[in-house]
């Protein structure tokens, strides 16, 4: 590759990366998730939180703050805690990385002006680019074998930037390992030495210093075309310490390249005669540029974004726990941050409470992994207008809703995740965000509608297919007449019902605070009646405690609140039906 | 006796001092506790899907028959869930074998054997009244507490059957064994008003405030509590006013307090004692 192309490539991966980690950056300030973040400015929110990690940082625990921010950031306790392997590999590649892009990326700027008479093949380096390698490479298989193996049964999310990323990092090393491999082997590589520096050199002594590097130094040289003498003469190994040795030492110790070199040792002359080293050279390089330019488009800005999260999060718990409210603009900058500092490591959903009710339900929107992207996607107006436009895309905005409505908030995920990210804080803004985006939870949209307006949409509704997908096995007590043969309209359920009571007292100054519209008795009776259809829009189906008053207290055994509970799962399914069939597509 | 402990949902995240606290007592009194990988109880569900709700229920108590243990939990509506989801797999052939199906996926196996308990009755009967008064270290003989029942433990009887739900005493008798005195209050079985929050604040807050004023009428210095849910609910209640009208108080940090154990070890910081705990205690 000549300098100028090198340089221009260098320069455009650069700039790329900077403007693509500037614009991701500037999102986790400017992205509101929730409907209180439209209320601080992206300005205020830089501020606030260049205030808090200062005031954290040089306040009287300020030392606390930063060995927290450190154990989590640098030695991953977190991370540690939950999945040691995971912590293990994950150091292994950071800190391999890190050295070989400042030992040998970097060389001709660190490495060669810290130590004097540096050259890449020259004992330490060879061992030490060997051994960096091979710990970012081992701890990369490791960490894509614990990924696949802690998949919860809901699968991966899908990510292929991430992938394309980890496939780069891979050609990387690999290119990296084979070009030295090569060069070991190479007697293309061997010649254009000795034609430099031991041009003038004795024949005799030639083929001997051929002999000592093919034995030695591991040059498969192919016995038709070089003269190889038998045995390492005094004058071979004389030329050898005059013209080699300064900048050669045996590449036996690169552990890696020297196996591989004598692999490829049969074909090394076919390797030569197609330049393999410039193929090999390009492909790392151009693997590099690309890696680098695309890093911000990827999870792997994770690099940026979970140290900063972590810091964050240290300033909340201001260095041990428990963690204290944040200020808004502060919490809603580490919402817009999550998204970014998320790897989908899938630690929170193996720990779900909701695990089972996602995969029973089919819906990974449960799963905090998948949810904290749909999530996003909620915070994004535009977007949910198209979902509104879009029957399938209504159909993921149902889903998403549902995932964050059977949520239970139990906090495992928060306490889980290894970036420390407030993930709490998070579905609750996004619970909000649905709600404005005309998708709250069923109790509340129900109850936008009368019950009699509900009972007309059903008996209206086109496609009788989608409402009758509700069958009676989601509702045996509702469904089935016998349940209320017995009844006999005595009211004690409507008597003994709190709701019904402390619903004569509702303030009618208050929109949000109705009366009762149909009693328990009255549900019941309907659904004697078998009228089910007029009862499944009834605030009382949502208001009803569960106090259980009724069903104790019923001469007939009557099971009136579990009745009311089979209501709401099936008013859930047969009004959302309704709902999508009355919007415009 | 050796109990499977299921937590729930909401003391982990709204109530620590229920787990800390019921940690404290049981262990106190031999209670051996064991931890495992229990998810939610189903009760979200229920009002979505009935047989995810039993799927995910279920899936709990056969997890507890793995190891040959029964489930006790401090939490009603957990208690009255999975009492429900049990009674559903006895009565409903068909949907027993839907869930079947679903759980196998895990190999796991339901056949009913484990039972679940809760926290009153397990104290009340199994652990005995004579027992916590012969553990009780400090009585006390000035705090007039109010009980509060929680629906989801005490009806529908037939399937809870934790006491009489007319005339329940099993709340009464713990809080006479550690000396205090249980007040008449004609709102005791009343709901919390916790369950209708989310579909109708105005609604659920009258019931709320309607019992926490029938307890201070009653001459109550403090509502007692065995569920998460009316514990905070009594709290969110009173959260904006200067001093609540009515303290509350875990069940069990009552018996810990009386059983003379380390008031950090019932989630009783300072703080905690301030807002939690009558005054006339400090």
């Amino acid at each position: 590759m000549s300098p100028a192309l090198f340089q221009t490539l260098l320069v455009a991966s650069l700039a790329l990366c900077a403007l693509g980690v500037a614009w991701r950056v500037a999102a986790w300030f400017r992205i509101r998730i929730g409907p209180d973040a439209r209320i601080v400015t992206a300005w205020q929110r830089v501020r606030r939180v260049v205030v808090l990690v200062a005031s954290s940082l040089f306040g009287p625990r300020g030392l606390r703050v930063l060995g927290a921010f450190c154990l989590d950031a640098l030695l991953l306790r977190r991370l540690f805690a939950n999945a040691p392997w995971r912590a293990l590999a994950h150091l292994l590649v950071v800190s391999g990385f890190t050295l070989l892009v400042l030992t040998h990326a970097l060389a001709p700027l660190v490495t060669a002006r810290l130590v004097p008479g540096y050259q890449p093949t020259l004992e330490p380096w060879l061992f030490v680019r060997n051994l960096l390698g091979a710990m970012v490479l081992g701890g990369l298989v490791v960490l894509v074998v614990a990924r696949w193996r802690a998949r919860s049964r809901m699968g991966l999310p899908h990510r292929p930037r991430a992938a394309l990323f980890a496939a780069l990092l891979g050609i990387v090393l690999a290119s990296g390992f084979l070009l030295e491999a090569h060069k070991i082997a190479s007697p293309r590589a061997f010649h254009r030495m000795t034609d430099a520096f031991a041009g003038a050199a004795d024949p005799s002594a030639l083929a001997s210093l051929r002999a000592l590097w093919a034995r030695e130094f591991g040059v498969a040289f192919d016995v038709h075309t070089d003269t190889v003498a038998a045995d390492v003469t005094t004058a071979g190994r004389r030329l050898h310490e005059e013209a080699c040795a300064s900048c050669h030492a045996k590449p036996a110790s690169a552990f890696v390249s020297w196996p591989l070199a004598k692999m490829i040792a049969p074909v090394a002359g076919t390797l030569d005669a197609v330049s393999a080293d410039a193929w090999l050279l390009h492909l790392h390089l151009l693997a590099c540029f690309a890696g680098l330019a695309l890093l911000p488009f990827t999870t792997f800005l994770h690099v940026l974004a979970a140290p900063f999260s972590l810091l964050l999060d240290a300033a909340a718990r201001h260095g041990t726990a428990p963690a204290r409210p944040l200020p808004l603009a502060a919490r809603a900058t580490r919402r817009g941050l999550s998204v970014d500092a998320c790897v989908r490591c899938a630690m929170c959903d193996l720990d779900c409470s909701v695990a089972t009710l996602a995969r029973h339900l089919d819906n990974r929107d449960l799963l905090p992994s998948h949810k904290l992207v749909s999530t996003r996607a909620a915070a994004n107006p535009w977007r949910w207008d198209a979902m509104l436009r879009d029957a399938r895309a209504r159909a993921d905005a149902r889903r998403a809703a549902d995932g964050a409505f059977l949520c239970t908030d139990c906090g495992r995920c928060t306490d889980r995740c290894p970036v420390g990210l407030d993930l709490a804080d998070l579905w609750d803004a996004g619970r909000h965000d649905l709600a404005a985006a005309e998708l709250p939870a069923p109790a509340a949209w129900v109850r936008q509608r009368p019950a009699i307006a509900w009972a007309e949409s059903l008996a209206n509704a086109g496609d009788r297919a989608a409402l009758d997908v509700i069958d009676a096995s989601r509702a045996p007590l509702a469904f089935d007449r016998r349940t209320f043969s017995r009844c006999v309209q005595c009211q004690t359920c409507t008597n003994v019902c709190p709701v019904v009571a402390h619903a004569m007292n509702a303030d009618p100054r208050n929109a949000a605070d109705q009366g009762v519209d149909l009693t328990p008795q009255k549900v019941m009776n309907l659904l004697r009646l078998g009228l089910p259809d007029l009862a499944l829009g009834s605030r009382m189906v949502w208001d009803c405690a569960t106090c259980y008053q009724c069903q104790e207290h019923c001469p007939e055994g009557i099971r009136v609140a579990d009745i009311m509970c089979e209501l709401r799962a099936l008013s859930v399914q047969r009004l959302a039906a309704v709902r999508d069939m009355a919007e415009p597509s | 006796m050796k109990y499977a402990l299921f937590l729930g949902c909401k003391i982990p995240s709204g109530l620590p001092a229920y787990e800390v606290s019921t940690r404290a007592v049981l262990g106190h009194l031999g209670v051996e506790l064991v931890d495992l990988e229990f998810q939610c109880c189903g009760y979200p569900a229920r009002n979505y899907d009935r047989d995810a709700f039993v799927v995910a229920a279920t899936r709990n108590l056969a997890l507890a028959e793995r190891h040959a243990l029964d489930v006790l939990t401090p939490c009603m509506c957990c208690f009255g869930t999975l009492r429900h989801a049990i009674r559903m797999m006895t009565e409903d052939a068909a949907l027993r074998a839907r869930v079947s199906r679903s759980l196998a996926d895990d190999g796991l196996v339901w056949s009913g054997r484990a039972r679940v308990q809760h926290v009153l009755p397990l104290l009340a009967r199994e652990v005995g009244v004579d027992a916590l008064k012969a553990a009780v270290r400090a009585p006390r003989t000035d705090l007039r507490l109010a009980a509060q029942y929680g629906c989801h433990a005490l009806r529908p009887s037939e399937v809870t059957g934790i006491d009489n739900p007319i005339a329940p005493t099993i709340f009464e008798s713990l809080i006479r064994a550690t000396g205090a005195i249980p007040v008449e209050w004609p709102r005791r079985l009343d709901c919390c008003g916790d369950p209708s929050h989310e579909a109708n604040a105005p609604l659920s807050g009258r019931m709320t405030r309607a019992k926490i004023v029938d307890a201070r009428e009653s001459g109550a210095e403090a509502i007692c509590t065995a569920c998460p849910h009316c514990h905070l609910r009594f709290d969110a209640a009173q959260a904006a006013e200067p001093a609540p009208a009515v303290r509350t108080l875990l069940v069990t940090q009552l018996l810990g307090v009386a059983m003379g154990l380390p008031s950090e070890s019932l989630g009783l910081p300072h703080a905690e004692s301030q807002r939690g705990v009558p005054m006339s205690w400090s």
